[in-house]
């Protein structure tokens, strides 16, 4: 068990831990459990986890404030967990390094799901990262910039292509309105979610078999969008 | 001047007759300067007249006995006549500062009358006393849980403590302070008792604003009470649904009772996780519901893309909607709209689920938008029952049903989130009876005060 993958769930409530350390050691993960956030951080500098689960909602220490002190020296990536109606707690982690969130009460094949996606981030991350991505029968070829769906090329502007290459390069992962803003426009264009909006709109119709029920580009309502790319 | 007029006439003239004469302008002195100067007064004249009417002339020095009793009869009735009109004097001049004084706490008790805002009690009051004190500054101290100090005039700065502080005070207890600067440093008895008389006049106005704001926050707090709980009693019977789902299925599985090759196994595991969701949409309303109520949900207003949110929700509903076919008409045309994303979505998915519920299967449901002058008009109609016109409005109220609760499950506060969030966009939502069904329209402005038009940056092709 050795080479198992190790998760550290950072979660003050008892049944949540119960729940998520027997459902992860079923499935062959090492799972260690702290309650309080510097307990966490403790735990996270000893064992050096594959994953961290992390509550927003810590009894000591405010959930973002460990996100920001984990990726001070891991970019191990971070699971947040929170109730709903907390989008601001959300978006201000992942803006601060989260790389996921999932809101409470979950499924536990969402959590699954995402503890696959990121183990399969921190492999891309340590390796070198692939210049190709594929999500059904689109291919993206990061370092050739080119979009096809099959053999067919699909023709993209400037922008378009920039906001679905941020968003391939960094798939699986949720990217909030902030950050894809400033990293395809400008940070000082971090406010004008209008511009997404409709550029997501005009890629989606290049991309999507069904723009209205995307299945490449998901939206996160009120946090931002995910790549689903191919396993 | 009496002297000068008579003094040629003096050898013509009884000296009784001077001596009344005199007494002439003496009353005139003590009618028009009081007491003090009319005695005076009376005392030179008798010098006046003794040195120049009575013999020997120029001295004052008496011969004739008669002359003797004249000035002495002068004297007395100079000094009497002086005194009694000083007397009158003084007391109408009281008189006219008791009316003044009634009059003004005439004016300031009917200004204070009925006045239940503690400032302007404070504004009033604050005048009155600057007027009737000739104050340079007044500042009224209003003490307690909201204190703050009114002051008149509102600019002047005065750098020197108050001459004058009055407490303002009823029998529980000081309510503020009034606090004078003036020049003049003495206050007059009369001057001391109208400010206190306006002091307790003051506290008097701010007992009574007090009492009756105390008495509209009882009146308002027992409404709520009430209402709440008709919340509760209707969130736990809501609640109790589902848990009592749960408990049952989860309890069957564990007792044993259903073997693990049963047909049934499954369906329990199922209606569990259902169940799950159903009391966590449920919880879900009930939180937006009360932020909605304390006016705590405010839309979080970007430029969005109306036919992408539609279309959002018609791909999540489109399972639940079954047979039942859903028709668009949000044309791409539409400008981008000022509104929340989140609780938009939410508005378009609480309206279809509530049509897809009453409306029956293969029937159809429209959702057309489009802009009427400054406005977005949105609606969702759908094929199911008419609504009686009584009750058209009162679906939008919390866990308000038409129908018995059994038959459809929800949360009965779909609607009024709905109505919640379309009326914090600044919009109107409203059911009404079509020819062949029922139609929801809600409207909302295209632009909103404050956010700027959205404008796009230059794009090229890609290379």
């Amino acid at each position: 068990m050795s080479n198992a993958p190790h998760i550290l769930v950072i979660d003050d409530e008892l049944q949540i831990q119960r729940a998520i350390r027997t459902i992860l050691t079923e499935k062959g993960f090492n799972v260690s459990v702290a309650s309080r956030g510097e307990e966490g951080l403790t735990l996270a500098a000893t064992n050096e986890p594959d994953i961290v689960i992390l509550d927003l909602g810590l009894p000591d220490m405010d959930g973002v404030e460990v996100c920001t002190r984990l990726r001070e020296w891991t970019q191990c990536p971070i699971i947040i967990l929170s109730v709903r109606d907390s989008e601001r707690d959300k978006v201000e982690a992942l803006d601060k390094g989260a790389d996921d969130y999932l809101t409470k009460p979950f499924g536990i094949e969402e959590l699954l799901a995402r503890v696959r996606v990121a183990l399969r981030h921190s492999a891309n991350r340590q390796g070198t990262q692939s210049k190709i991505v594929k999500a059904g029968d689109i291919t993206i070829d990061l370092a050739w910039h080119s979009v096809k769906r099959g053999e067919e090329d699909i023709k993209l502007t400037a922008t378009e292509y920039k906001l679905l290459a941020y968003l391939a390069a960094n798939h699986g992962r949720v990217l909030t309105h902030q950050s894809i803003l400033t990293n395809v426009w400008d940070p000082a264009d971090a406010d004008h979610t209008e511009y997404l909006r409709v550029y997501m709109r005009q890629l989606r119709k290049k991309l999507e078999l069904d723009p209205e029920s995307p299945q490449v580009i998901i939206t996160e309502p009120g946090i931002g969008y995910r790549f689903i790319a191919d396993d | 001047m009496v002297t000068a007029i008579l003094f040629p006439m003096r050898e013509y003239m009884e000296t009784a007759l001077v001596a009344l004469l005199y007494l002439i302008p003496l009353g005139l002195i003590t009618a028009y300067f009081g007491l003090g100067p009319g005695i005076t007064s009376a005392l030179a004249t008798f010098l006046t007249f003794n040195y120049f009417f009575i013999q020997p002339y120029y001295r004052l020095a008496v011969h004739r006995p008669a002359d003797v009793v004249i000035l002495v009869i002068f004297l007395v009735v100079a000094i009497v006549i002086s005194q009694l009109v000083g007397r009158m004097q003084a007391g109408l001049a009281a008189a006219t500062a008791r009316e003044r004084e009634a009059t003004r706490l005439y004016e300031l008790s009917t200004a204070l009358a009925g006045l239940h805002d503690r400032h302007t009690i404070a504004d009033i009051l604050a005048k009155q006393v600057l007027e009737v004190s000739h104050a340079e500054a007044v500042e009224i101290h209003i003490t307690g849980a909201d204190s703050f100090v009114h002051r008149l005039p509102p600019d002047l700065k005065t750098v020197r403590p108050p001459e004058w502080i009055l407490p303002i005070q009823v029998a529980q207890g000081v309510l503020g302070e009034i606090q004078l600067w003036r020049a003049e440093p003495v206050l007059t008895s009369g001057e001391k008792r109208l400010l206190q008389t306006f002091a307790s006049q003051g506290a008097l106005a701010l007992e009574r604003a007090r009492l009756a704001k105390a008495e509209s926050r009882a009146r308002v707090l027992e409404e709520s009470d009430r209402l709440k709980s008709a919340i509760l009693s209707s969130v736990s019977h809501e609640l109790r649904t589902p848990l009592s789902t749960i408990k049952a299925a989860a309890s069957s599985l564990r007792s044993n009772q259903v073997s693990w090759e049963s047909a049934a196994r499954p369906e329990l595991i199922a209606a569990i996780d259902d169940e799950a969701d159903h009391l966590n949409m449920l919880v879900g309303n009930l939180l937006d519901m009360s932020r909605i109520e304390s006016g705590v949900l405010k839309p979080k207003r970007e430029w969005n893309i109306l036919p992408e949110i539609v279309g959002s929700v018609l791909g999540r509903m489109r399972r639940m909607a079954g047979e039942r076919r859903i028709e668009v008409d949000v044309p791409e045309g539409l400008p981008l709209v000022p509104v929340d994303y989140v609780q938009m979505e939410q508005v378009f998915t609480n309206l279809l689920s509530n049509s897809i519920k009453y409306a029956p299967e293969k029937s159809v449901i429209r959702v057309r938008a489009f802009l009427e002058d400054e406005l977005v008009h949105v609606i969702v109609q759908n094929q199911g029952p008419h609504i009686p016109q009584e009750h058209l409005e009162r679906i939008f109220d919390k866990f308000f049903r038409l129908t018995d609760s059994d038959r459809v499950t929800g949360t009965g506060l779909g609607l009024s989130i709905c109505k919640g969030i379309i009326e914090a966009h600044g919009g109107k939502l409203w059911a009404e009876n079509v020819t062949d069904g029922l139609a929801f329209n809600f409207t909302f402005p295209r632009a909103w005060e404050g956010m700027p038009p959205p404008q796009m940056p230059m794009d090229t092709e890609n290379e």
